[in-house]
């Protein structure tokens, strides 16, 4: 979060200092305007200043569209939702939502977003479950209310023996409106990644979610997760866990006869939730991160075993 | 009228003008011995030339590109330069110490600074430097010559052809030749064959001077080589590509009086390098190791004469750069990436001063000294980055500041010949040492990773020899010790908290500052001319090294000895020699070295000169004994019985 608040408050300088070039250059005095594809900006207090709206525009830019969750309130307003492909894959997924007016295409400032809930139905079984997802405080950046989002960790991926909806409700400035159900396709992840992972606790079931791996680099990297527990009933979406935990890492190259690096820090919980720690790569490469998860009095709750080959038999898969 | 005359006289020995076409001297400045080479002639490689000096080993991981090895140390702690130019390998596992990358038909010399009094343009030699001077066909010289060589060696079938042109007026001269290698495996004593030890090599040289007036002359030099399909036994892999082009420019200007000359050379030189393990049966995971090399630099020297002071005084700088990344690939997952050197850029820039002060009819005093200021940046992102997974907050540039200064005396009477010398000098730790990223060494089987808050390495030297003749000449023995006393020596340490990254390595080393080490070499040569035709050398060298915890270092020669009989008749001469050392039996286990065997060879060779033709032909290890020398990488053993023979004709 703190990265993009950054990033926006560099498209902000550039802004202004094209605005400042823009001025000066200009002889007739006019204040040149921004101008972003398919927005007009108006003096509607709803809808973002030409500086707000560029700060969003930017970052869409970055990710992309996904059609299914798109809809319509009140014919005044859409609604838009983005991931970062465009697409949606097994484990930890962020979704972005921004509200347009439709008229001048430009972004409201602030709406509300509840509700959300991905469902899987199993035809096979006959039967229906959620996924883990995260906080409901939605808003993406307290300076940039106009862009909200959410993390949903799928639990698997579409497939003959199962597919997905998500619902929402979305409020744009006073009218209601949302999605119900509407079909969304989770692809598996290719050979080497496995992002979501689980254990039990006598009957209770827990999720272990890392947060976008593909983001590791050669050297040293945050490491953050999320620990969700299954809910009752399982159609309803699974929060974080209440229960504090810590997570080992013990990150291995299983092509390179388990080859480890130094001082990676295991995952520790944050204030909002999620879990966090370092890990060490030294190369690229498929990196198997054994785990070893702990409970607030040091027990070892899950991960942790040996296998044959020495290592926990609890890891994520990540292929840099 | 008279002033000019002496200037071009001075040209001439300047630019090494010479009637002979062959690397005719290897020359020991500091214990001034001339005249040595291989009694292979105009065929023999570098390697085999340089092998004939005092005090250098060879440490050999195949057939080609052997590592000079000066008092006991190798390239870290030593310099090698080409006409003043600095050079710096680009392979990672030092398949290819800058030696490999000329040729002996390139050079006229190859001088050798033992200790810290190097060359002006030398840094970071504790151990000495080494010089390789170019040949250049000089003005005013034969007008046009040229020359063919032909070799050929019976273990391993190798092959040589070369050949040379020269053409010199007072205006200008340019020379050029071609020369090539090719061998195929060799075989060690008892026949047995030594699996990948191949190896080709191509090299071409073009030196050309002008002369711009009576008093300035611009030159320049162009080599390239190329060595490709070579096998390294010792390690695990091969090299399909090695090389280099190699360039300078220099303008030289001679004054009347007290100043000699004041000559500035720019060079570039770049090396690719690209290692190759296809051809390796039992490979678990194919890998892609190349490295890249450049430099570009310059140095100005001006030389001045008084009555008694000889001085140089040289301002030099160079800009280096070293990458080098690994790809592995294995079967079916993904590629698996790092970089191992990270493009990490070097800006040095130094001045020395030497002078040679004449006290007397039979006392000289040398002095020099060397200040050197650097810059190092890791150019690299990703290379960064891994780097700080082991030192975290590392910075991206560090600055490096080494000196050397060395005074030695010598005294030399008819029959009486005494130096005794001292020296202390520094140097920063190499890119490998401070940078590199697990970098394997099969020697010991550990993987490297560089410290790049390594302290400079200094020691402090001390040397001296004695020579005395005796029965007029007819019988003389030298002996001469030197002794290395390091602080901070930088060696790879067990780091036992890390994973080793090769499959089957033994565990990680990091390079680290040691307290104190001591090196300390001595030798023997005798020599006994009892009639003008005949002459016999006997040579005994013994060396120590030590770590700070009084253990043996590795690479430290044992007791190793050499007699040489020659029988000269005119166009016909003969030479035996009997060779070998004893038993290492101080070998540095700490370090991983297994002792080696103690091993005596024979060797036999003859030559012959008529008109224009000079025909050599000998024999190597006489009765295929199968051994290995210290310095053989990983035991590798030495060539068995090995008949040569070679014709070189002056057109």
């Amino acid at each position: 979060m703190k990265k993009v608040k950054g990033l926006f408050k560099g498209f902000f300088m550039i802004i202004v200092v094209t605005v400042l070039v823009a001025c000066s250059s200009n002889d007739d005095g006019v204040q040149a305007g921004i101008e972003i594809p398919g927005i007009t900006i108006t003096d509607d207090i709803n809808c973002c200043s030409a500086e707000e709206a560029l700060q969003v525009y930017r970052f869409l830019q970055t990710v992309k569209i996904i059609p299914e969750l798109q809809t319509e309130i009140d014919d005044k307003y859409n609604v838009y939702a983005f991931t970062r492909t465009g697409t949606f894959h097994v484990g930890y997924n962020e979704i972005f939502f921004v509200a347009t007016n439709k008229a001048t295409g430009n972004y409201i400032k602030n709406f509300e977003l509840k509700s959300i809930t991905p469902l899987m139905y199993m035809s096979n079984m006959n039967m229906y479950h959620s996924t883990p997802i995260g906080e409901t405080k939605l808003d993406f950046d307290d300076d940039a209310l106009a862009l909200k989002s959410v993390w949903v960790s799928f639990l698997m991926n579409t497939s003959e023996a199962g597919s997905w909806t998500l619902s929402y409700d979305a409020q744009v400035l006073g009218k209601q409106g949302g999605l119900d159900k509407a079909e969304i396709t989770v692809k598996s992840l290719p050979e080497g990644q496995q992002w979501l992972k689980s254990f039990k606790i006598g009957s209770d079931t827990y999720y272990l979610s890392l947060v976008n791996p593909l983001d590791f680099q050669t050297g040293i990297n945050t490491i953050r997760a999320y620990i969700s527990k299954k809910n009752t009933p399982i159609t309803t979406p699974y929060p974080l866990s209440s229960e504090t935990f810590t997570i080992e890492i013990d990150p291995r190259m299983p092509d390179m006869d388990n080859h480890t690096s130094p001082d990676n820090i295991a995952l520790s919980q944050q204030s909002d939730g999620s879990y966090q720690g370092s890990i060490k790569l030294t190369m690229t490469g498929l990196w198997r991160i054994h785990l070893t998860v702990r409970d607030k009095n040091g027990n070892v709750v899950a991960g942790g075993d040996t296998q044959s080959n020495g290592y926990s038999s609890l890891y994520w898969d990540v292929t840099i | 009228m008279l002033g000019l005359i002496l200037l071009s006289a001075i040209f001439q020995t300047d630019t090494i003008a010479t009637n002979t076409k062959q690397l005719d001297e290897v020359v020991v400045v500091a214990h001034s011995q001339t005249g040595k080479r291989s009694p292979k002639g105009a065929i023999a490689s570098i390697d085999e030339h340089l092998q004939e000096l005092n005090h250098v080993d060879l440490v050999r991981r195949g057939a080609y590109a052997w590592e000079p090895n000066v008092n006991n140390m190798q390239t870290e702690r030593l310099s090698t330069t080409i006409d003043g130019m600095k050079i710096f390998y680009a392979c990672t596992d030092k398949m290819d110490p800058v030696t490999s990358y000329v040729e002996s038909s390139n050079l006229q010399n190859i001088s050798l600074n033992s200790g810290l009094d190097g060359n002006p343009q030398a840094t970071g030699n504790i151990g000495g430097a080494l010089d390789l001077r170019l040949r250049k066909a000089g003005f005013d010289n034969t007008r046009y010559s040229s020359t063919i060589t032909l070799g050929y060696e019976g273990n391993g079938h190798l092959q040589v052809y070369g050949g040379d042109a020269t053409y010199s007026s007072h205006k200008i001269y340019a020379n050029g030749g071609v020369f090539y290698r090719n061998a195929d495996n060799y075989k060690a004593g008892g026949g047995r064959e030594v699996e990948y030890s191949q190896f080709q090599k191509v090299n071409a040289f073009v030196n050309t001077g002008l002369r711009l007036s009576e008093c300035d002359v611009t030159e320049a030099t162009l080599i390239f080589d190329r060595a490709s399909n070579v096998g390294y036994p010792a390690l695990n892999m091969d090299v399909a590509k090695a090389e280099a082009f190699i360039t300078s420019l220099s303008y030289k200007h001679l004054f009347e009086g007290k100043l000699d000359s004041w000559e500035t050379k720019v060079y570039y030189n770049h090396i690719t390098h690209v290692m190759d393990d296809t051809k390796r049966p039992d490979v678990e995971i194919h890998m892609d190791m190349p490295g890249k090399s450049w430099t570009a630099g310059a140095y100005s020297l001006l030389a001045a004469t008084t009555d008694r002071h000889s001085v140089q005084f040289n301002i030099d700088g160079y800009y280096n750069r070293l990458f080098a990344d690994m790809t592995m690939y294995p079967g079916g997952a993904a590629p698996m990436y790092m970089v191992t050197w990270p493009d990490v850029g070097t800006l040095n820039l130094g001045t020395a001063v030497t002078d040679n002060i004449t006290l007397s009819k039979v006392s000289l005093l040398r002095l020099s000294a060397k200040l050197s200021w650097q810059n190092q940046r890791l150019n690299n992102e990703e290379g960064y980055k891994a780097l700080n997974v082991f030192f975290p907050g590392m910075s991206r540039q560090y600055y490096q500041t080494t000196g050397r200064l060395a005074a030695s005396y010598r005294l030399s009477t008819a029959k009486n010949q005494f130096t005794i010398g001292a020296g202390w000098g520094s140097r920063a730790p190499t890119v490998t040492e401070a940078y590199g990223y697990y970098l394997n060494n099969t020697f010991d089987q550990y993987d490297y990773i560089g410290n790049p808050r390594l302290k400079n390495e200094n020691a402090f030297e001390l040397n001296g020899s004695y020579k005395r003749s005796m029965f007029n000449g007819k019988y003389s023995v030298l002996v001469d010790a030197n002794a290395f006393f390091f602080n901070n020596y930088i060696i790879g340490q067990f780091e036992t908290r890390l994973c080793p990254m090769t499959v089957d390595a033994e565990g990680v080393k990091v390079y680290g500052n040691i307290n104190h080490a001591t090196i300390a070499n001595s030798s023997i040569t005798m020599e006994w001319n009892p009639i003008k035709k005949i002459r016999l050398t006997a040579k005994g060298s013994y060396s120590i090294g030590l770590d700070d915890e009084g253990e043996p270092l590795s690479l430290i020669s044992p007791f190793s000895y050499s007699t040489r009989l020659t029988y000269d008749l005119g166009p016909f001469s003969l030479n035996t020699e009997v060779k070998g050392h004893t038993l290492q039996s101080k070998n540095g286990k700490k370090y991983g070295e297994n002792k080696t065997n103690a091993w005596t060879i024979c060797n036999l060779s003859a030559t012959y000169v008529w008109r224009k033709t000079t025909l050599r032909a000998g024999v190597e290890n006489l009765f295929d004994r199968y051994y290995a020398t210290y310095t053989d990488w990983c035991h590798i053993p030495q060539k068995g019985r090995n008949l040569y023979m070679n014709i070189s004709y002056v057109l």
